[in-house]
Order: C-alpha cells, then structure tokens, then sequence
C-alpha cells in the first residue's frame, strides 16, 4: 500500500508538471498545442540517453530541457505566425514525427526495443538516519509550502465571496470551499504521512524519486505562480484574449508566444525525464497522441489559467485512473476487454458535463468565459 | 511644445498606396501631423479612413509609400516597435481586454517594464515590485482624471461602451506617447459623454500629446481640430483649417452624392 501510494504520488506529479507546461501555452497564452508529449518525448529520450554515455543525470535533464525549449522555437518560428488552429495541427503533426522517429531510428533510440538500464536518479543510495531525517525534512518543508498555498487561495477566494454582494449562491459556495479546503488537507496529509512512512521504513529507489519530483514539481509550480502574477504573465494573458491590443501597445507579441512556447516546452522536458526515471525503461508506445491529450483533461478539468487547478486536475485524473482500475472488475459486470474503453469513455463523459456546467473548470474563474468582448 | 531642432511634421506620409485584390482602398494619399496638433481625418463611409490608420500603423504593410515619425521613417517596422517609438493607436471599436481588471487593462500600457523579462521577474523580484507600485499609482491617477477609478477593480468586460472608449484612451496615456491615432472616439457615446472625451482630448494636447482623429461627428472636428484632411474612395481630397474644409463645395460633394 505504502509503495502504491508512493507510485502514486510520482505519477500525479510528473503529470501535473507535464501539464503546468500546457496550462502556461494554452491556459495563459491560448496557443493550442495538440502536440504537448513531443517536448515530452524530447526530455524522456535526451535525458536517457545522454545519461547512459556518462552524463550526470542533472546535465542531462537540463540538455534535454534545452533541447525541448528549441523544439519550442522551431515549432513557434514556422507555425506561430498562422491562426492558432493551425498550431494545432502542425503540433500533433510534430508530436507523432518525433514518436515515429523515436520508433524507426534504432541506432539512436533502440526503436521499439526500447532503452532500458539506463542510470536512475540516487539508485544506489542508502540513506542512513541522518539521511532520512534531512529527507524528512524536505518533505515537511513541501507538505508546510503546499500548506501555506491552499490557505492562501482559500482566503482569496472566500474574500472574493465576501466583494460579490447580493447573490444567492454565496452560501452554497463557502460550504463548498470548506469541503475543498478539508478535502485537499487530507489528501495532503495522506501524501505526506506515506511519504514519512516510506523514508523511514520502506526505503527504495521510488521513494527517492517521489521526493525529487515533488521538490521539482514545488519550485516550478512557484515559479509559475510569480511568473503568471507579473507583468510578464499580464502580456500573456492579453494575447489570449485579443492580440492586436498588446501589439497596439507595443508588445512584441511573437515573441512572448514563442517564450511560452519555449518555457512550456522545457517544463514538459523535465517532466519527460521523470516519465523516464519512472517507468526505468522508454519505448516510443509510451509517447503516443493520448498523453498529450491526459494532459489537456487535466488541465480542462482543474480549470485553464490557473495553476493550483491543473494540480488539483492531475490529482483528480489519477484518483479515477486508480478507482476505477483497482475497484470496477470486482462489479463483474464486465469483462476486462470492455472495461478499458469504457473507462476513457466516462472521462469524456465527464469532460462533457463539465462544459455543460463548469465549462471554466473547478477553480477557474466564470468571469473569464461570460465576459464578452 | 517647440523644439528647434526637430522638423515641423510628428508624422508625415507620402504616397502610401494598399490594394485588397481588384480595390484601391488607399490611392497615393498623404498626410502629415504637426508636432502638438490636432489634426481630423474625414471622408465618407469607405473612404479609407481606418485603412489609413492601419497602414501608418503598420497592422496591415502598405504596398507603397513611405512614413515618417519623429524624424525617423517607420514604414518599414514591426507594428509593436512603431507602438514602442511612440505612437499608439486606438481602434474603431473599442477594444478592451475584457478578462482583465480596468486597472490590469491600464498597467498592461506600460512600456519598458523590468517584470516584462521573465528572468527579471524571478531574480529581480524586489525591483519588479517597487515598478508594479509606481505604475500602479500612475494608472490610478489617470483612471482618476477620467473618472474611471471607481471602476478600478471591476473586469473590464463590466464597463459600457463609451466607457470603453474612455479606458482605451486612458491606456494609451499610460504608454507616454507623443501621438495618439484616434480612430471614431465619438462613435456610438452619448452626448455628455463627448463633451467630456473632448475636454480630456485638450487636456493631453496640452500636456504635449499630439491627436490624428478620425471623426464622423463634425462638430467634433470643428471644435478641437487645428488642420483637417479629407479622404475619399482612398485618395486626398482636400486639407486645410475646419472652417476651409466646412465651406469647400468639393468636399461637400463627396458627403453628399452626385
């Protein structure tokens, strides 16, 4: 269960990296990019490969990064100067180009064998109780920061509540942050409580990997978050909405796009690194079109433009991956063949009612989808 | 606003010529701005009036023809760096980003601002920050002058349209400009309303802000500009003081048919 768990905990959080990737392109800048998993891909088979040459593992990460930053700028140079439905093309156009190159190219990536054995990040580290306690320690600090985050958010929004007189669903809405806010603290004391329990007892490669993405995942979620509440952000959020404006006022719209074409790109490459480190073997199966497209239910579901939403997203897409993975055969209703389909079935489903009813998602704001122009 | 040195013209066009397949929406017109002026543009529906803007702008690249500001010729630049030399247009109907807060809409004007980098956003945060404050209380005082403050906080998507109009020319004051393209600031406002967009109009004039208005409403014209062009089917039809324009039978033709 502890191990589970700690699975868990890692596959949430690459994922929700992978995903801020996309809120900062599509959330933020609007730029609709189908072709997320390519910077993805980019990352996981850089930082492999260059790491089984002898590269230190953070050199690699931080090439392949770069590398998928450029890719960012190729993709951008040729294709951002046309409407964004053709972004979107040409982006799944590149995600599947590259996984097909990862396929065919086999003195380069193995192809369909896969690379395996490749270095893994403190593999063959044993902690001793100092070790353990220092590792304890970080984590604290992360569940303390996550802490520190949602009470801020929280307080936020029940201000919010509070400014918005004379509506009738307001009381509705506290009651509902509250059961948010109880429901996020559990979760976070779950994960924490797994993680203390993991370190000190149940110590394993995984265990240093859950505690290395969750401090990755926390420096870049609060780089984001600065970056999004600065003047830099603000010019990316007007070119969502009307680009013609920052351009009239001076803004080098090409270039913020392409910035966060770049930025998204190589956040979407180190979280590849972690798919890597995870999975401790990449086939080019692992990087097909429906990982991009995990990635956008994430960030649909939590809410586009909001950082803390595509966490919370990731949390949620991985809690009905589980649930229903672990608990709908013991229905018997059927077999294991149907339930596959049927389980990404219901998650377009809920993407559906979703639009129906929350189209902004579930910390987004409603202003942002009612106001016209 | 005298400076020796510099030339008579803030802006002047010659020449400047756009086809859109078969149609000549600009034919070899010119105009020129004099440095603290306000000068009108008027024409008949589909004269060219916005196109001209969007050409000197640079929005749309004009096939000929040259354009001069500030000394400089900027035809042959990107629409952002003509925004960032100093001159800022407005648009026909007002565009406000309507996600954004009024205030939000007003500090995105600013120009040249450190948190702009996003590195500097990470490693200079303290220096991002003091900015954000000082600019903050610019576009307050502004948004005071023109009787927006109140509105401050509110998403801009909240505001009426001649309320628009009034953040759209509020913002463009946030970028210290020295000329601003007005294109149809009267159109669809109430009357008081244009009282007061005019009286703001001669206050910024004062201050040294130079205005190229394009404007259906003449009484408008005829109370604020000092020099009026007239354009129609794309090319020059006349130019002079409001009242030569008022009384020329040319132009008179050009409003009234045949």
């Amino acid at each position: 269960m502890v191990g589970y768990l700690v699975f868990l905990t890692i596959s949430t959080a690459l994922f929700a990296l992978f995903a801020l990737g996309l809120n900062l392109q599509w959330g933020f800048t609007g730029l609709i990019n189908f072709g997320h998993v390519a910077f993805m891909t980019v990352g996981a088979y850089t930082t492999v490969l260059l790491s089984s040459q002898g590269v230190p593992l953070v050199i690699a990460v931080i090439i392949g990064a770069a590398i998928a930053s450029l890719l960012g700028l190729a993709i951008g140079m040729s294709t951002l100067r046309l409407r964004e439905d053709y972004l979107a093309i040409i982006t799944i156009g590149v995600s599947e180009l590259l996984r097909l190159i990862a396929l065919n190219e086999e003195w380069l990536t193995k192809g369909a064998f896969g690379v395996q054995r490749y270095p893994l990040p403190l593999a063959g580290f044993e902690p001793n109780l100092i070790g353990k306690i220092i590792m304890i320690g970080l984590l604290t600090f992360i569940a303390i920061f996550t802490v520190w985050q949602l009470w801020r958010g929280m307080r936020n929004r029940w201000r919010e509540g509070k400014s918005i007189k004379g509506k009738s669903i307001q009381p509705r809405k506290r009651i509902g942050l509250i059961i948010w806010s109880v429901i996020a603290l559990a979760l976070i004391l779950t994960v924490y409580v797994n993680g203390v329990i993991a370190i000190s007892n149940y110590y394993n490669y995984k265990v240093g990997l859950m505690l290395i993405v969750l401090l990755v995942l926390t420096a870049i979620y609060w780089g984001l978050e600065l970056l999004v509440h600065s003047p830099w952000g603000r010019v990316l959020k007007s070119i969502r909405e009307d680009e013609e404006i920052p351009r009239a006022l001076g803004k080098n719209v090409f270039w913020y796009k392409l910035q966060a074409l770049m930025l998204g790109g190589a956040i979407a490459g180190i979280a590849g690194a972690f798919y890597a480190w995870q999975l401790t073997s990449v086939y080019p199966a692992n990087f097909e079109p429906l990982v991009t497209f995990n990635a956008w239910t994430i960030v649909v579901l939590g809410g586009a433009g909001n950082n803390a939403g595509t966490l919370l997203g990731a949390v949620i897409f991985w809690a009905y991956d589980v649930l229903t993975r672990e608990y709908l055969p013991y229905l018997g209703i059927l077999n294991p063949t149907q339930l596959g389909p049927l389980r990404i079935m219901v998650i377009g489903l809920i993407l559906m009612l979703l639009m129906v009813w929350r189209p902004q998602g579930i910390l987004g704001k409603k202003e942002e989808l009612t106001l016209g122009r | 606003m005298s400076q020796d040195k510099s030339p008579r013209f803030l802006l002047s066009a010659n020449e400047l010529s756009k086809s859109f397949g078969g149609i000549k929406a600009v034919n070899n017109a010119k105009i020129s701005v004099n440095r603290g002026s306000i000068t009108g543009l008027i024409g008949p529906n589909g004269a060219g009036k916005t196109t001209l803007f969007n050409l000197l702008s640079n929005f749309i690249r004009p096939d000929r023809g040259e354009v001069i500001f500030d000394g400089k010729p900027i035809h042959h630049l990107q629409s952002y760096q003509i925004a960032q030399q100093g001159c800022i247009r407005t648009f026909q109907v007002a565009r406000v980003l309507s996600k954004l807060s009024v205030l939000e809409n007003m500090l995105l004007a600013t120009q040249k601002q450190t948190g702009e980098n996003f590195f500097r956003v990470w490693f200079q945060q303290k220096s991002v920050r003091q900015e954000e404050r000082e600019n903050k209380e610019r576009a307050m005082a502004i948004l005071e002058s023109v009787g927006l403050i109140e509105k401050a906080h509110d998403y801009a998507g909240a505001l009426s349209g001649g309320q628009r109009k009034l953040l759209e020319m509020a913002r463009t004051l946030m970028t210290n400009p020295k000329l601003i393209l007005l294109d149809e600031p009267a159109a669809g406002v109430n009357p008081t309303l244009i009282e007061r967009i005019c009286k703001h109009i001669l206050t910024w004039n004062q201050q040294g802000i130079s205005f190229l208005i394009i404007e259906h409403n003449m009484d408008v014209i005829m109370s604020l500009c000092h020099h009026v062009w007239v354009l129609a089917e794309g090319t020059n039809l006349a130019d002079g003081t409001p009242q030569e324009i008022q009384n020329n039978p040319q132009v008179l033709e050009a409003y009234l048919g045949d």
